[in-house]
């Protein structure tokens, strides 16, 4: 019963801590790669709503634990990450059904899309919060540090989804078999 | 009807109860639950970092014994000038000490030097950090000031069981009293301005009209005294100065060492007592 969401959560905190290592190599470059919407496709896409919530919920708090807490204030605003990955997997699972989900193609676009949309939140969250004394000239970096994410993605989800599907396959989890009525 | 139209709904029924639980949730289980998930990653990191340690041990001794020797002479060089500047500097504290005594002054303060190796780099438009080796097991506080052999690297600014983030000079969250190298007048210094593929950049306020720099010429910024950083340490070098929109100072840019993207190790200033 715990197999599915543990084993998407472990599939996704090893993207996690690989990209945080990829990011510790970038840094003398000025680049920095953010993949939030890839942490969301595969629980989002192919698992049922209870089940994937619980993955999405643990690695965005997961992401969450290891970036800086926003303040506003004198107040820390815990949660950025957990409210946008929750919000961008509602969504893709409220859309799901009208889509090929099991394709690699539409989980790429998924991924793209719900990373557009997350980092375009955080963007939001932290100029509303001042986390920039002068949030115009961010833009630039993070046009460009958006532009490294997305082609990352390009390259890496259609590898990473396939690894997220023969973990479960390894974890005896047959989805067919978990909820039928999507099959 | 009604069992599918909630049906489609409870996605964002579920949505609406997370982020009403989240928002009720006090804050102590939030910082619980940050720092179990923090502890939860930690090994990758700290295991990543021994293992870089161990790859540069393993670079270095594949060098021969005759690159080994001469590298050890330079560095004897270098060690004996810097032991000749600990006499003066020991002699040149001794001689403070007496002085404040005399004059009945209040002592400067006094730092215990603990270096630490830097396990993670987190460097994006929003924040610019470190995760560095040591934490509450070294005893390091909140707001300790770091730097390293060019400067200012930041200042600490979360302290748990092992490890410590550190805010770098290039972090939006960075400001510091600063003064220029021959001019006491104290200036501010701000950062945030960190472009796509080059080094970071600082930003420097109220900037008395009469002092001129030139990007051929720059001018030395360094740390005032005022708050925790001793005074004297470099920032970094102002390239460049505008008149500000009010007219009574100039703003300008503070080109930032290269190195600080790079560093693998720093040193944290750890305030002592005063006797």
């Amino acid at each position: 019963m715990y197999r599915s969401w543990l084993i998407v959560f472990g599939t996704t905190l090893l993207l996690w801590s690989l990209v945080g290592q990829l990011n510790h190599y970038l840094a003398p470059c000025g680049a920095f790669l953010s993949v939030g919407g890839l942490l969301v496709t595969f629980a989002a896409l192919r698992l049922d709503l209870r089940r994937g919530l619980t993955a999405t919920i643990l690695i965005a708090l997961a992401v969450d634990a290891v970036e800086p807490v926003p303040q506003f204030d004198r107040h820390l605003i815990y949660g950025p990450n957990l409210l946008l990955f929750t919000a961008a997997h509602v969504l893709a699972f409220h859309l799901r059904t009208r889509f090929p989900r099991d394709e690699t193609l539409f989980g790429l676009v998924t991924a793209l899309l719900a990373n557009l949309g997350i980092f375009l939140g955080l963007s939001f969250i932290y100029i509303e919060l001042g986390a920039h004394p002068v949030a115009g000239t961010a833009w630039l970096r993070l046009f460009a540090d958006l532009g490294w994410s997305q082609l990352f993605i390009l390259l890496v989800a259609p590898w990473y989804l396939a690894l997220q599907k023969r973990a479960l396959e390894l974890g005896r989890v047959d989805l067919a078999a978990q909820h039928p009525r999507f099959f | 009807m009604s069992f599918k139209r909630f049906d489609q709904a409870k996605p964002f029924v579920t949505l609406g109860g997370i982020v009403l639980a989240w928002l009720l949730l006090p804050v102590a289980v939030k910082s619980f639950l940050r720092t179990t998930f923090f502890e939860l990653q930690a090994p990758v990191g700290v295991t990543a970092s021994y293992v870089r340690d161990l790859q540069e041990y393993w670079t270095e001794r594949a060098h021969s014994k005759n690159e080994l020797i001469e590298a050890a002479r330079e560095l004897q060089h270098v060690y004996s000038s810097y032991e000749f500047q600990a006499q003066q500097t020991g002699a040149l504290q001794a001689e403070i000490s007496r002085l404040e005594q005399l004059l009945r002054l209040p002592p400067n303060p006094n730092y215990k030097f603990e270096p630490a190796r830097v396990c993670r780099r987190d460097m994006s438009a929003w924040w610019q950090q470190l995760t560095i080796r040591k934490g509450k097991n070294y005893s390091l506080p909140v707001g300790a000031p770091v730097v390293y052999s060019g400067g200012v690297v930041g200042r600490v600014r979360e302290v748990r069981a092992y490890e410590a983030d550190v805010d770098l000079v290039s972090s939006p969250r960075m400001r510091l009293a600063a003064d220029f190298d021959d001019d006491t007048r104290p200036v501010s210094y701000q950062g945030g301005d960190n472009p796509p593929l080059r080094p970071a950049r600082g930003i420097v306020e109220f900037v008395p009209p009469d002092i001129i720099t030139h990007p051929s010429n720059p001018r030395r910024l360094v740390t005032s005294g005022l708050g925790e950083f001793p005074r004297g340490l470099t920032i970094g070098y102002v390239t460049r100065l505008e008149v500000s929109a009010d007219g009574l100072f100039q703003n300008g840019e503070v080109s930032l060492d290269p190195r600080l993207s790079e560093l693998t190790e720093v040193t944290v200033l750890v305030p002592l007592r005063p006797e």
